[in-house]
């Protein structure tokens, strides 16, 4: 007899578990076009009659539903450059207003009006302040992340440190008198060279370099630099102020490279310390010719838009168009990316099935790379739910039916009264 | 591989394509546009195997468009030169050839040769006052003709200073416009945004400053790009550096030209600093202002000192009496200059008043001598005041033809007749114009050479793009097939569930 009703038991399980299935698919289904959305999964285990006996049949079936949360899902190309799509392991690492962390892989984030970037399910992107970037050794530091907020409101500058200037200087100038020298800044001081440069002070304030050279022997020169705010009204000797720096400059009689004398080491007006490299400069038989120059630092400017680099750095991209890192956007990952409980807003949260949170940066090991101007779309395939959704609907039409005869059966015994 | 994912990758297809035939249109609508580069759009596929496009390139020729910014300036520069000097010629010349007896001998060398006839046949005729008058009119003619030559030199110059200061103001300008241009190009660049078209802007701005002064240019990592002229000097770097000049308001033979500033050094103009450009308009225009219109303005100082000292008055007594100026003089002449040049001289040439009946003078004194100093003695020749004298006439014409020396700035030969010098000087002119004419005929075809060649390599090429929009034609039709085949195969899902 316990067959018979264990008949029922059997089937309605069956229904059950296929009503999971069909919840399942109908969830991916209305999911498929979700920006971040994992591919919910129905996994089907037997459930054994606890009276059975070996050789018996009769058992049922239960179902455990999970998020394929580490299945990569299609990268499609938007326009908005704070678009951002993860290839690769590692989730972004985002906040409500409370300011609880939540992992996610939805990065459709867009500045508010406070310039913070926020996903479409309303959580904040968080990262690492450009100057307290982790080190590599730096495993689980969420506490020291903090929400990214793009300065909009705010004018950006960097003082000049460092530059190089790659030169020729003319083997056959003619030497210059001790008294003639740039350096001494007379009225009539001659010069066999000359180039400008254009560094920052502390306030991002252009200061433009007049720098000289005046060969003194052979294959020695005198290399000085000036403000060009101070020149002599047209330009030129002398300046209103001494030379920022003289240095002698010797090159190798044998090939014309350099011997000594670089880098040249000056203080910006109203900057910090700048180390100019001539390393590579010659002194050849051919004219004075600049063959490179380059400066670090910026000018004072406004925010134009921000850019990410594959290894998570958010630079602002200035309207002078140079651009300063803001940001390192960090990635987080757990051991078991599976077991993470889903919330609501494609978000993850940890929890004792999947292990610690851990984070590093993008394009790191065990992290993958960010992708600006990407989303990545959901793992869903509307074909392979389809037909899922055909065969649970079929399963569960067989399980009716397995339903139906256990009460025909027992209809049957009813009658035998 | 999913259906899903079938469907989004030929729809992303359908959008690169899109993409591509929109820059080919645009290659299409620039074919004909000077300075404009094929554009090619930069393809990538992605992980899933969606296209998409990355960015936009050009075709660039940077070695060509070198060598294209060098024969520019080479080529205005010797443009201006011809041009200046052609000026003079015609001057000279076409007065030359007019009609106008006034200006029938504006060359001094065909005016010295009328005047040596008109001498001659006074001297055939010593007492025929209408000979006397010609002979007069053709010193006269003579002293015109070397006013107007210095006054064209001196205008010349003129105008190449105003020419200067208009190449300058150009060179502002078009700095002006490249700092905006360069400034959009790095922030593009760094935005990773098209920036082909304002690249092929920054090349015609280039080309544009290449005529004005030669340029030499750096590019930065970051797409910002400087410039120097061809000696060195920093003409932009960030921002223009500030390219000055002091026009001269106006020119005589002594006036120096000012020169031109960039950067606080001086690149244009003499005396030739270490890092003075070398080619480009403004420099041909210094060369004509401050070396050749000025040696040519020695010449003809140096002819109008030859005349005064051919026809100037000897002491004729032995009481030791200076020589002095005779037929011509100048204002503050006391005596007969001796070799050596008098800047602006010939400006300053006049037939002396002495011998213009006009002036209240007496034209016989030609004949007679006494043109330097009326009524003093000494410098008679015709003593006994007979009216066939012809000897001083005679002396006349052969002291035209008579070598003297010349001052070694003039570059012409050093003893020579002064008829003979004022021919060489005009051949000169007429030898340094045909050179610079030659140079420049040379440069413009290497120009229009360079052009054509850097528009072979980075223009559009019609025949191309045509088959490009035939290949994106089929890619478009074989993407919209894929489209159609995976909605057919979605049909087919839904015909199952309906049953």
């Amino acid at each position: 007899m316990s067959t018979t009703f264990g008949l029922f038991n059997t089937s309605v399980m069956g229904m059950s578990a296929q009503s999971d299935a069909l919840a399942a698919v109908a969830e991916n289904i209305a999911n498929s076009s979700t920006v971040g959305y994992k591919e919910a999964t129905t996994h089907f285990l037997t459930v054994l009659n606890g009276f059975q006996n070996s050789g018996e049949f009769g058992g049922g079936v239960t179902t455990r539903n999970r998020y394929e949360i580490p299945t990569q899902g299609a990268l499609q190309s938007t326009s908005s450059a704070t678009d951002l799509a993860i290839h690769g392991a590692g989730f972004f690492v985002v906040s409500d207003d409370s300011g609880a962390t939540y992992l996610t892989r939805a990065g459709s984030f867009a500045p508010d009006a406070e310039g913070r970037l926020v996903n479409s399910a309303g959580y904040y992107l968080m990262g690492y302040a450009a100057d307290g970037a982790p080190s590599a050794s730096s495993t689980n530091s969420l506490t020291s992340m903090s929400v990214v907020r793009i300065r909009n409101d705010k004018l950006f500058a960097t003082p000049t440190t460092a530059g190089a200037l790659t030169a020729n200087l003319p083997a056959g100038a003619t030497v210059v008198a001790p008294a003639a020298l740039p350096s001494t800044n007379g009225a009539g001081a001659q010069f066999s060279a000359k180039t400008s440069i254009t560094v920052y002070d502390n306030l991002g304030a252009p200061v433009i370099l007049d720098v000289f050279f005046a060969k003194t022997g052979a294959n020695t020169w005198e290399a000085s630099a000036f403000n060009k705010a101070d020149a002599a009204p047209g330009g030129g000797f002398p300046y209103a102020n001494p030379a920022l720096v003289t240095q002698t400059v010797a090159f190798d009689p044998a090939n014309g490279n350099l011997l000594s004398g670089s880098p040249i080491s000056l203080s910006v007006p109203g900057g910090g310390t700048m180390s100019l490299d001539i390393a590579d400069a010659t002194q050849l038989g051919a004219a004075f010719s600049v063959q490179s120059v380059n400066v670090n630092g910026n000018g004072a400017s406004s925010v134009r838009e921000v850019m990410f680099a594959s290894d998570g750095t958010l630079s602002y991209l200035l309207e002078n168009g140079q651009s300063i890192p803001a940001y390192k956007i960090g990635l987080a990952n757990v051991n078991s990316p599976v077991n993470l409980t889903s919330e609501s807003g494609n978000v993850f949260v940890a929890n004792g099935d999947s292990g610690q949170v851990f984070v590093g940066l993008p394009g790191t090991a065990g992290f993958g790379r960010i992708l600006s101007s990407k989303l990545e779309s959901s793992t869903v395939d509307l074909a392979t739910q389809l037909s899922s959704m055909i065969v649970a609907q079929r399963a569960f039409t067989a399980n009716s039916q397995s339903f139906q005869v256990a009460s025909e059966i027992l209809q049957v015994l009813n009658n035998l009264k | 591989m999913t259906l899903s994912l079938a469907g989004l990758i030929a729809n992303e297809s359908l959008g690169a394509v899109s993409a591509q035939t929109g820059i080919v249109s645009r290659n299409i609508s620039g074919a004909s546009v000077q300075g404009y580069s094929a554009k090619i759009p930069q393809l990538v596929t992605s992980d899933h195997g969606t296209p998409s496009i990355v960015g936009v390139a050009r075709q660039a020729d940077s070695a060509l468009l070198k060598s294209l910014l060098a024969a520019n300036a080479e080529q205005a520069g010797s443009t201006a030169v011809s041009d200046g000097l052609r000026r003079i010629e015609q001057f000279l010349n076409v007065a030359l050839d007019g009609p106008s007896a006034v200006d029938s001998s504006a060359s001094p060398a065909a005016a010295i040769s009328n005047l040596s006839s008109a001498l001659q046949a006074y001297s055939a005729s010593p007492n025929d006052p209408i000979a006397a008058d010609n002979a007069l009119a053709r010193a006269k003619d003579l002293a015109k003709s070397l006013n107007g030559a210095s006054g064209m030199i001196q205008d010349v110059r003129q105008q190449a200073d105003q020419s200067i200061q208009q190449s300058v103001a150009h060179v502002n300008d078009v700095l002006a416009k490249f700092e905006r241009v360069n400034k959009d190009i790095v922030v593009g660049m760094a935005a990773k945004a098209d920036v082909t078209d304002m690249l092929d802007e920054r090349d015609r701005l280039l080309s544009e400053l290449s005529t004005e002064i030669g340029i030499a240019t750096v590019q930065r990592p970051s797409g910002d790009m400087v410039i120097y002229t061809d000696g060195g000097v920093t003409l932009f770097e960030m921002t223009p550096r500030a390219v000055s000049f002091q026009p001269t308001p106006s020119f005589a033979a002594a006036t120096p030209g000012a020169g031109v500033q960039i950067d606080g050094v001086r690149v244009v103009g003499a005396p030739n600093s270490q890092l003075a450009a070398r080619s480009g308009r403004l420099v041909g225009l210094a060369q004509l202002r401050d070396e050749l219109a000025p040696r040519f303005q020695t010449q003809v100082d140096e002819v109008a000192r030859g005349l005064v000292q051919a026809f100037s008055e000897s002491d004729q007594t032995g009481s030791g009496a200076p020589t002095l100026p005779g037929l011509f003089t100048y204002d503050g002449a006391t005596v007969s200059p001796g070799p050596g040049a008098i800047t602006g001289l010939a400006a300053r040439i006049i037939v002396n008043p002495t011998v213009d009946p006009a002036q209240g003078g007496d034209s016989s004194r030609l004949r007679d001598g006494g043109a330097s100093s009326p009524g003093a003695p000494e410098y008679v020749y015709n003593a006994t005041g007979a009216s066939g004298f012809s000897d001083r006439l005679l002396q006349l014409v052969d002291a035209l033809a008579a070598p003297q020396a010349f001052d070694a700035a003039a570059g012409l030969r050093l003893q020579d007749s002064v008829a003979s010098f004022a021919a060489d000087s005009m051949g000169w002119l007429a030898a340094q114009r045909q050179q610079v004419e030659t140079k420049q005929t040379f440069q413009s075809a290497v120009v229009n050479q360079t052009s054509q060649a850097l528009s072979n390599a980075s223009g559009v090429n019609l025949d191309d793009q045509m088959s490009k929009m035939l290949a994106l034609e089929n890619s478009y039709q074989a993407s919209a097939k894929l489209l159609a085949a995976v909605n057919a195969m979605y049909s087919t899902l839904f015909e199952a569930i309906r049953v």
